[in-house]
């Protein structure tokens, strides 16, 4: 009668114009969903940032320790690491990680976009659905697998190669980084690059371009923020990857001098020291520092990519 | 009209164009040969020797002919679990930075957090769930532990893999389902993700895979030892996963055929990875096809 | 409830009651221990706990446990901060070692005898290695193969990361406290036995040291000083690169844990199992 009208007519106006019950169920639960998945993902987000901030105070905490008893100038610009003197200069790591992540995005980049390209464009569709498959496959084998086959099949071929008698040292390690990072690289960017609309290429076609000017000047400029996502992600992985490199790196700690000397970077280093220290003494602060740097590092070198890509003109 | 005048402009970038070809094929064909030379390297000295028996056995730390059955149990058991927890957030979170998220500089910091945070070493994770669940928590070496502090390495991977993409979606899809009167959350339900889902799911393949085949993280957080029996599902038993079984096989066991297990239990972790692959891969087949793909 | 109800809440809650109080006599009449014990630490004797464990195992089924490894020093460490019951360490921690502060209040039990040789690789010609020669070889101030009879190559010398306890012990032993210098050249650091066995079979020309019963076909061991490194000149004396395994407590050890060292120390276990395992017996040792 009256008052049920005007009761829903009140409920009703908030949602509009809706006259049945059965309507105003369904209304009010699709806005429900929606609010509650709207906590869900901020949730999600939220435990992620949270997850963040517990690893980064977790390693500055210890971290920041070292400055107790080492200076800033030492840990920053020594190049001396002898713990066990009390010497506790992290310089030759930091510049060895940097040149070790250099060689290994310059041997790994090309090749994986190539893949992407390749199989996203180029591959005919058999081949396509066999080698993405497989690329994930390598994803999968642990990283001591790598290393074990660095060991015994890639060490010997370099010290043929180069008549080294230790051919351990950058090279090796960045080979089989390259290898490890491939298939991050090259999957992550083949789904960007099919990410883009038929329609650019389309477009470019009809206007009488070769595939190759197809490829080069629209589909990679429109998914470059794809590729970076993916060589970032590749570059990450490969900087603090540990049990793969220990193996075929040498780990001694003094500059890479040459491409086969037997030297260290960060994460080698403190995987070959962190279980052998004690946990109170600047050795453990000093490792957890370096691993604090491994951060920093890694922030610095996403932030040059991304430069590179603004530079390259795309939009966002 | 004949449509394609030879000027030199156009002789030029057709030669560009079929070299490319040409080189594309060859670095295309180049590294398929060696993914298959790898992956036999790795398989023709285990995968041939491997009987069921090797499968569901116990390993013996004296006699030859030990097995790999509990550690390939808890494999499973760890991957589902650090799946359980990891793709929820991962994706969630993923999807609030790709449509919820203001498009600021603190988003675009946020991201390069994420991101420099996959950098982070896997021992140092092994180390932060010593220190939160051995410490902390008490528990020890667990299952439990084990599988939420390798949730926490594949988070920021999964999270910006999602993002991209769900960034990679055109905004028409999204508008043309704004315009028929979807919540925000239809339209990510009903449109967005199935676009979507091909790359979410080679994050997660990506993710599982390098679960499976992480041992620094496990030997901290669950130990090197099982329970000792073969199905067992408790959460706080110690749980050494196949991949630490290969590093402690490869780098300390004794026992004389320790070579044999270790090519063993590669060729059989690469193998079910594959399987992983292939199981995630079996949606998306369902998925594309709904699409018309 | 009706009174059918509660009537059969109530037969069940005493069958429950009667069953539980059998149940409990009778696991006290069978065995008394249980527990959880965690071991942490070095992962050279991580062998023979993982067997130890499951062979006492098979004895108090009630008892659990929970094994890791990463290095020696993270055993009585984890004793220390509690996460493990006992600490594998290849030296007595409750002593100062060389790099290496004692850990106050801890009990050093020791468990196993644990042979060290000197290997090389398959190519090299030299037999025998005296304690001179290998300071000299491992300071870094022999550097060819010819200066110890060898053929005319560079040493290349791999040797295990600090805070080993292959390492302690072998730079004790047989080095005689000598230093392991790092060279800028021909020199690596690995991080296991594992790793160093197989660094030393891949490697031509060079020379590195492991826990014997790792030896096998790929690499050789030279005597030392003359003398072979068998288990038979250890218990002899004759060889003096050895040292003992311990298992670290917090003060001494109770309950199922010293039920578990008691086991190990047991010369039933000595003589069988980790005599198996290559170990020498604690028993043969005077």
């Amino acid at each position: 009668m009256h008052t049920p009208i005007s009761e829903q007519a009140s409920q009703s106006s908030i949602l509009g114009d809706v006259t049945s019950k059965s309507k105003f169920n369904r209304a009010a639960r699709v806005r429900f969903t929606n609010r509650l998945f709207q906590s869900y993902f901020l949730f999600s987000i939220l435990a992620l940032c949270f997850v963040l901030a517990l690893v980064i105070v977790f390693i500055a905490k210890t971290g920041f320790l070292t400055f107790e008893t080492v200076s800033f100038k030492e840990f920053f610009l020594s190049f001396n690491w002898t713990p066990e003197e009390e010497h506790y200069g992290a310089a030759a790591f930091i510049v060895n990680t940097i040149i070790l992540t250099g060689l290994t995005l310059l041997i790994s980049v090309p090749i994986s976009i190539a893949i992407a390209i390749f199989n996203a464009e180029i591959a005919p569709a058999w081949f396509r659905s066999f080698i993405r498959p497989v690329l994930d496959l390598l994803v999968g084998i642990p990283s001591i697998v790598y290393g074990y086959l660095g060991l015994t099949v890639l060490i010997p071929f370099l010290r043929e190669w180069t008549g080294e008698g230790l051919a351990d040292g950058i090279f090796a390690a960045a080979l089989v980084l390259s290898l490890m990072i491939l298939p991050t690289i090259s999957r992550i960017s083949d789904d960007a690059i099919t990410a883009v609309p038929k329609k650019y290429r389309e477009a470019a076609y009809a206007l009488g371009s070769t595939r190759l000017q197809v490829i080069l000047k629209v589909i990679v400029p429109a998914a470059s923020r794809g590729i970076m996502t993916a060589v970032i992600l590749g570059m990450t992985r490969a900087i603090g990857e540990t049990m793969a490199v220990v193996m075929v790196i040498g780990n001694t700690a003094q500059l890479a001098t040459t491409l086969f000397t037997p030297t260290s970077v960060l994460t080698s280093n403190i995987v070959m020291q962190i279980s052998n220290v004690e946990f109170e003494s600047t050795w453990n602060y000093a490792l957890h520092m370096m691993a604090f740097l491994l951060l920093a590092i890694s922030m610095i070198l996403i932030l040059i990519i991304r430069f590179i890509r603004a530079k390259g003109g795309a939009q966002a | 009209m004949s449509g394609f005048t030879a000027t030199k402009r156009n002789i030029r970038a057709r030669f560009m164009d079929r070299t490319a070809t040409g080189l594309f094929w060859g670095i295309g064909l180049l590294i398929l040969l060696l993914i298959f030379w790898l992956l036999y390297t790795i398989m023709h000295k285990g995968l041939p020797e491997i009987t069921p028996k090797f499968l569901v056995d116990l390993p013996d730390e004296i006699e030859a002919g030990g097995g790999i059955g509990p550690m390939l149990f808890n494999s499973f058991y760890v991957l589902i679990l650090s799946l359980i927890f990891s793709i929820p957030i991962g994706v969630g979170a993923g999807i609030y930075m790709a449509e919820y998220a203001p498009a600021n500089k603190f988003t675009e910091g946020l991201r390069i957090c994420v991101e420099a945070l996959s950098s982070v070493p896997s021992i140092v994770f092994g180390m932060l769930g010593l220190a939160i669940f051995a410490e902390y928590f008490g528990i020890g070496l667990t299952i439990l532990g084990g599988s939420i502090s390798l949730a926490f390495l594949n988070l920021p991977m999964l999270t910006r893999v999602t993002e991209e993409a769900i960034r990679a979606v055109p905004n028409d899809l999204r508008n043309a389902s704004y315009a028929l009167g979807s919540t925000r959350f239809q339209c990510i339900r009903t449109v967005v993700l199935p676009v979507a889902m091909n790359a979410i799911v080679t994050g997660v393949c990506l993710v599982a895979g390098r679960a499976f085949g992480e041992s620094a993280v496990i030997i901290l957080t669950a130990g090197l030892s099982t329970s000792g029996e073969m199905w067992d599902f408790s959460l706080f038993a110690p749980g050494e996963t196949l991949a630490v079984h290969l590093w402690y096989v490869q780098s300390e066991a004794i026992v004389e055929d320790a070579r044999q297990i270790a090519d063993k239990s590669a060729a059989v972790l690469v193998f079910v990875v594959l399987l992983i692959n292939m199981v995630f891969r079996i949606p998306l087949w369902f998925n594309n096809r709904k699409l018309k793909r | 409830m009706n009174v059918f109800k509660k009537f059969t809440v109530l037969t069940l809650a005493t069958m429950f009651v009667i069953t539980s109080a059998f149940a409990g006599s009778a696991a006290a009449a069978g065995d008394t221990l249980k527990g959880k014990i965690t071991i942490n630490g070095s992962t050279a004797l991580l062998p023979l706990t993982l067997q130890a464990a499951k062979e006492f195992q098979k004895l108090h089924p009630k008892v659990s446990f929970a094994a890791s490894g990463k290095g020696s020093v993270t055993g009585p460490q984890a004793v220390k901060k509690g996460i493990a019951d006992i600490g594998a360490c290849d030296w007595d921690a409750s002593t100062d070692v060389p790099g290496f502060k004692a850990f106050e209040g801890q009990v050093a039990n020791k468990v196993a005898v644990i042979p060290f040789a000197t290997v090389v690789n398959k190519n090299v010609g030299v037999d025998n290695l005296t304690t001179e020669q290998l300071k000299g070889i491992y300071s870094g101030k022999i550097t060819n193969w010819k200066d110890v009879g060898g053929a005319d190559e560079d040493i290349v010398v791999i040797t295990r990361a600090f805070g080993s306890g292959t390492r302690v012990n072998y730079q004790a032993k047989a080095l005689g406290g000598g230093d392991i210098v790092k060279k800028s050249k021909n020199y690596k650091e690995v991080g296991s036995s594992g790793d160093m066995k197989t660094a030393v079979a891949t490697t031509p020309n060079s020379i590195g040291y492991i826990d014997l019963v790792y030896v096998s076909g790929d690499i050789k061991a030279v005597k030392f000083n003359g003398v072979e490194a068998t288990a038979e000149n250890v218990i002899n004396g004759k060889y003096k690169i050895w040292s003992y395994g311990y298992y670290m407590t917090k003060g001494q050890p109770t309950g199922e844990v010293k039920a578990f060292i008691e086991y190990i120390q047991n010369k039933k276990f000595q003589t069988t199992t980790a005599k198996k395992m290559k170990f020498i017996p604690l028993s043969a040792m005077k």
